[in-house]
């Protein structure tokens, strides 16, 4: 067996994880080798980069970590990149034989009671005090302890707990640290597994690695039992610092794998001693609140808050009356306190009356090595200590260990809290009988479908905008360099009047305001100019398109995931100058699937309704826009047949004018087609038919007062009087049908979304 | 603002030198929500909310008390074996003294405090000598600067460029009592200023004032001090409430929500003596 591991050398004299003291491998990893086949190096980076495909279309890497977009949602500010790169999983499991795994989680699961006694006594009795194990003057010097008003309603302090274990090189395994106050990990872990068991399905099952999908009903049952007591049908929802957190993308996988809302600050607002969330229609009560923002940034209203107007308000005040349920309690977070963390011995003697089995990890103690697979190491295999973190969830006073996890890997130098090298292990339990799988209770949910926070009805709003406005951008100057490109004579053409009307077309497309051909600059020059600003504008729109998915990821589709990672990738690449010549033909395909995917995977409620809206508003000024920029001008005829292809092509009705009108070019008929054929679903008129069905279903009259409003029936001949150079009627259409439009935008704004949210901190004395 | 919490400690409560005759507090507008309820130390808190548009909360809290000025503190007892008490202390009374011994974000154990420390907790000297000796010296090395330092200003930058306001004193002063030992509560209340010979008092122009108080021993009991005046015992000076530091007593604390604007915090206090 030893042959699988002839790349790998396990250091002389301390534990090794894979190779025993005889420098054979251990027995249960004899079997996962065989599984898992020859460790060549190329096999498994192509097992990396698998799994990293499948990590990033759920968002874990581009999305988020590689690319911090700043934009707001007129897309002025231009974007940014961070440098910080996404975590990746490791293609060698961490393997742990269950007789191990067992004896470690009795000494999680002892531990987590510890902890869960300590808290119920420093927030209460205070026997540890009396007793002399913890001083007053020390509890009270903790920077973690929240001390409640009143005589708080604390059902239970830890529903969730997590607890880094190291094995040092003696082979024990020991506590690094305890995470009590928002715990992470659990939704890595899933994501983990779900990715390794796609890229090695043979190898997982063979292995017969315990499954750990459970945990998250699990998770769902724990969370739903500590609803304050009385409530029927309780509404559990995850509640992230957004897309800024690191762990995110976690938040947004375990609010889908859970079936439940993950809210943000804003969407939520205490009333009466309870909080709601704030939907489309009105508010919404929650019961159990599963907090991923630790307990510093959680209300600003308690003197502990350290992050300015963020969080919820009056949250702990209604948690302690009892009106929600915080997971974990507020002040939980104090357990994570070295100081405490050292007397937890003594305090497991008084509290429990048990010693306690999971012994401290000292500072500077050598560890145990892994096989760690290092793409660009010296070897493949490098020996490199792992953190195991395992997760516990309390279901009805019942605490489960979840059989798995994830390791992660130390860089040397790292101190085995906080690990640097970004590299994740899916960790395997095996040998163990497999387990009686718990029965599966449907817990009492209220349904999503139809209640859509109106932060994210705000979100897919704006996605839907910038899709589209990212569309126009790339469209118009592609199609103007297409043209330029197989005809450079049209500079020339009818006194410069194509290059006149392009010209005003890309800055509609940019959304910028119309202006005049730039004095004493060759028109090419200008043109070209005008090109690059287009296709930044575009990137820029892209940025936002990108960031508001972020927002509303658990939203979208798994492919949709996909496609916004190669759009923010494209992002980069323009950015950087390095995007090649048809990086706008991709960025369109890509765009094009999108609009797809909204179209054909998504359920349609009112969700999908607002990301639609978005877009059938975008679509309709875009429109007007390259009709009043191209054909507003009164050019001549004889440039008349470019202008029109350019406008038409940037419509995407080139194509079907051709085979509708197979003569020359004919003004009426281009904007017949463009503005009142309601079978081209790229014309006015289809656009203006999406937004009165919308607004019909919201059963919105003011909305549909305004769609009616932009509905205007006539185009006047709009040859017959053109003044200054321009289509007057033309001209005054477009603007008697854009005013209700821009209105109707306005309109939903305020109508639909929340009202800005500024938690604002005053005191003083 | 459509949305507004707070924490309120304005209520005073009862010491051994002061009766609470009466409190009135008004909210305007009226509070959608409202709850009185105490801290752990002991203190009446009233939090409420407003759920409605308003542009202006006003708390209004007329405080009738009853106060003696304590008598002169003095005693043989060493600040030594003050600190020696309390580092043994155990059941009851650690958990009364106990927090205030605690080092906390506002209260750290700054090496600066050395300056102060060690001229005036000399060896042997009396637990009454060393409060008023620190009670001197504050007030004699610290410049009061009502524009220099505000709620957030931290111990450091106060010790470092010795000014402040009252609540950097009593900070200064509670972290250098705990800092040889000695525990030491921030206590929250107000003071009647007097008018200059002469001139009528003026209604609002006092502010909310906080000083210190030392643990002189379970024979001692609590040793009120007031850096600012170089006052000991205190005179003037009603008690609201006390905890380890500001954040444990602020007198107002409240988060508002709507459009961003200014929002600007006025406060007014007139204390008047009731013959």
């Amino acid at each position: 067996m030893s042959l699988e591991f002839e790349q790998y050398r396990a250091p002389v004299g301390g534990y090794d994880e894979v190779i025993g003291s005889d420098g054979v491998p251990r027995a249960g990893w004899k079997t996962v080798a065989r599984a898992l086949g020859a460790l060549d190096p190329a096999v498994l980076l192509e097992r990396q980069r698998q799994t990293n495909r499948l990590l990033d279309a759920e968002g874990t890497g581009h999305l988020v970590h590689e690319l911090t977009l700043a934009t707001d949602r007129h897309g002025h500010s231009a974007a940014s990149r961070s440098q910080s790169h996404p975590w990746r999983l490791d293609p060698v499991p961490f393997v742990l034989e269950s007789a191990e795994f067992d004896r470690l989680a009795a000494g999680a699961r002892q531990r987590m009671r510890a902890i869960e006694a300590l808290l119920v006594d420093c927030y209460g009795p205070r026997r540890l005090v009396a007793e002399g194990v913890l001083p007053p003057s020390l509890l009270h010097s903790l920077h973690g302890f929240r001390p409640a008003l009143g005589s708080p309603v604390i059902q239970r302090w830890l529903v969730h707990y997590a607890v880094d274990l190291a094995r040092d090189a003696a082979g024990v395994w020991r506590v690094v640290q305890d995470l009590t106050d928002a715990p992470s990990g659990l939704g890595y872990a899933l994501l983990d597994r779900s990715a390794f068991a796609r890229v090695v399905p043979d190898a997982v099952r063979a292995v017969g690695a315990a499954a750990i999908g459970d945990h998250a009903d699990l998770l769902r049952r724990a969370l739903t039992a500590a609803a304050p007591a009385g409530r029927a049908s309780p509404r559990v929802v995850v509640l992230s610092a957004g897309p800024a957190d690191p762990t995110y993308i976690e938040h947004s996988y375990l609010a889908t794998r859970l079936g439940i809302h993950l809210v943000e600050g804003a969407d939520v607002v205490m009333r009466a001693g309870r909080l709601w969330l704030r939907v489309l229609d009105g508010l919404e009560p929650i019961d159990v609140v599963y907090r991923r923002i630790d307990d510093p940034h959680l209300d600003p209203l308690e003197p502990a808050h350290h992050g300015g107007g963020a969080g919820v308000p009056g949250l702990v005040w209604g948690a302690r009356a009892g009106g929600v349920s915080l997971a974990n309690g507020y002040g939980s977070g104090v357990a994570e306190s070295c100081e405490l963390a050292a007397l937890l011995p003594d305090t497991t003697q008084v509290l429990l009356g048990e010693t306690l089995l999971l012994p401290a990890l000292e500072p500077g103690r050598p560890l145990a090595t892994s096989p760690v697979f290092v793409a660009d190491g010296t070897q493949p295999l490098e020996a490199r200590p792992v953190v195991l973190r395992l997760q516990l969830t309390c279901v009805g006073g019942e605490i489960m260990v979840m059989p798995g996890g994830n390791g992660r890997v130390l860089a040397p130098g790292d101190q085995p809290g906080t690990p640097t090298s970004q590299l994740a292990k899916d960790v395997w339990v095996v040998g163990g009988r497999p387990a009686a799988r718990p029965p599966v209770v449907a817990a009492p949910q209220v349904d999503f479908a139809s209640s859509v926070p109106k932060r994210v009805a705000d979100a897919l709003y704006w996605l839907g905008r910038a899709a589209e406005r990212a569309e126009v951008a790339a469209r118009a100057a592609r199609v103007v360099s297409v043209q330029l490109d197989q005809d450079p004579m049209l500079l020339a053409l009818a006194d410069g009047a194509w290059g006149a009307a392009t010209f005003a077309m890309l800055r509609a497309a940019q959304g910028a305001p119309s202006s005049s051909l730039p004095s004493g600059l060759p028109l090419g020059d200008a043109l070209n100019d005008e090109l690059a600003a287009t296709t930044a504008a575009a990137a820029v729109q892209l940025a936002s398109l990108v960031q508001e998915a972020s927002s509303v990821r658990e939203y979208l589709s798994t492919t949709t995931g996909r496609v916004l990672g190669r759009l923010a990738r494209a992002h980069a690449q323009i950015v950087d100058q390095q995007a090649p010549a048809d990086e706008l033909d991709i960025v369109l395909v890509d765009l094009a699937a999108l609009s797809g995917l909204a179209m054909e995977s998504t359920v349609r409620g009112p969700a999908w309704r607002f990301l639609d809206l978005g877009r059938r508003i975008e679509r309709s000024l875009a429109v007007l826009g390259s009709v009043e920029a191209a054909l507003g001008l009164a050019v001549p005829q004889l440039a008349l047949q470019p202008v029109a292809d350019a406008v038409l092509s940037a419509n995407e009705s080139l194509v079907a004018y051709r085979r509708s009108y197979r003569s020359d070019v004919d003004l009426d008929a281009v904007l017949e087609l463009l503005l009142r054929d309601d079978a081209n679903p790229r014309s006015l008129a289809y656009q203006l038919d999406r937004l009165r069905e919308h607004v019909a279903g919201l059963g919105w009259a003011d909305g549909v007062a305004l769609v009616q409003a932009a509905s205007v029936e006539s185009i006047a001949a709009v040859h017959s009087n053109a003044v200054n150079g321009r289509r007057v009627s033309l001209d005054s259409y477009v603007l008697a049908v854009r005013a209700p439009l821009l209105q109707l935008a306005d309109a939903i704004v305020h109508r639909w979304f929340a009202d800005p949210v500024n938690p604002t901190i005053v005191r003083g004395q | 603002m459509s949305d507004g919490f707070t924490t309120a400690h304005l209520s005073p409560r009862p010491t051994n030198w002061q009766q609470v005759v009466s409190v009135d507090l008004r909210i305007d507008p009226e509070p959608d929500e409202l709850e009185h309820t105490l801290d752990q130390f002991g203190n009446a808190v009233t939090q409420f909310a407003v759920h409605r548009p308003h542009t202006s909360l006003v708390v209004d809290s007329t405080i009738v008390v009853d106060v003696e000025v304590p008598p002169f503190f003095d005693t043989d007892v060493t600040w030594e074996s003050i600190a020696a008490e309390a580092a043994a202390a155990e059941g009851w009374l650690a958990t009364e003294v106990g927090p205030y011994l605690a080092h906390t974000p506002q209260t750290p154990a700054l090496p600066e405090l050395a300056t102060l420390t060690v001229p005036v907790f000399t060896p042997g000297r009396t637990i009454a000598d060393a409060i008023s000796g620190l009670c001197q010296r504050i007030y004699d090395e610290f410049q009061y600067d009502a524009g220099f330092s505000d709620v957030t200003t931290p111990l450091a930058t106060v010790l470092a460029e010795r000014r402040g306001v009252c609540q950097d004193f009593a900070h200064v002063s509670v972290a250098a009592l705990r800092s040889v030992g000695v525990p030491a509560r921030y206590v929250s209340g107000y003071i009647e200023t007097e008018p200059l010979p002469g001139e009528p008092k003026l209604v609002g122009v006092d502010a909310s004032h906080a000083w210190c108080s030392a643990w002189a021993g379970a024979s001692g009991g609590w040793v009120d001090f007031d850096p600012t005046n170089n006052q000991m015992p205190p005179l003037r000076h009603p008690t609201v409430g006390w905890g380890r530091d500001f954040d444990d007593i602020t007198p107002v604390r409240g988060v508002v929500i709507g459009p961003s604007g200014s929002q600007s915090l006025v406060v007014a206090v007139d204390v008047t003596a009731i013959d």
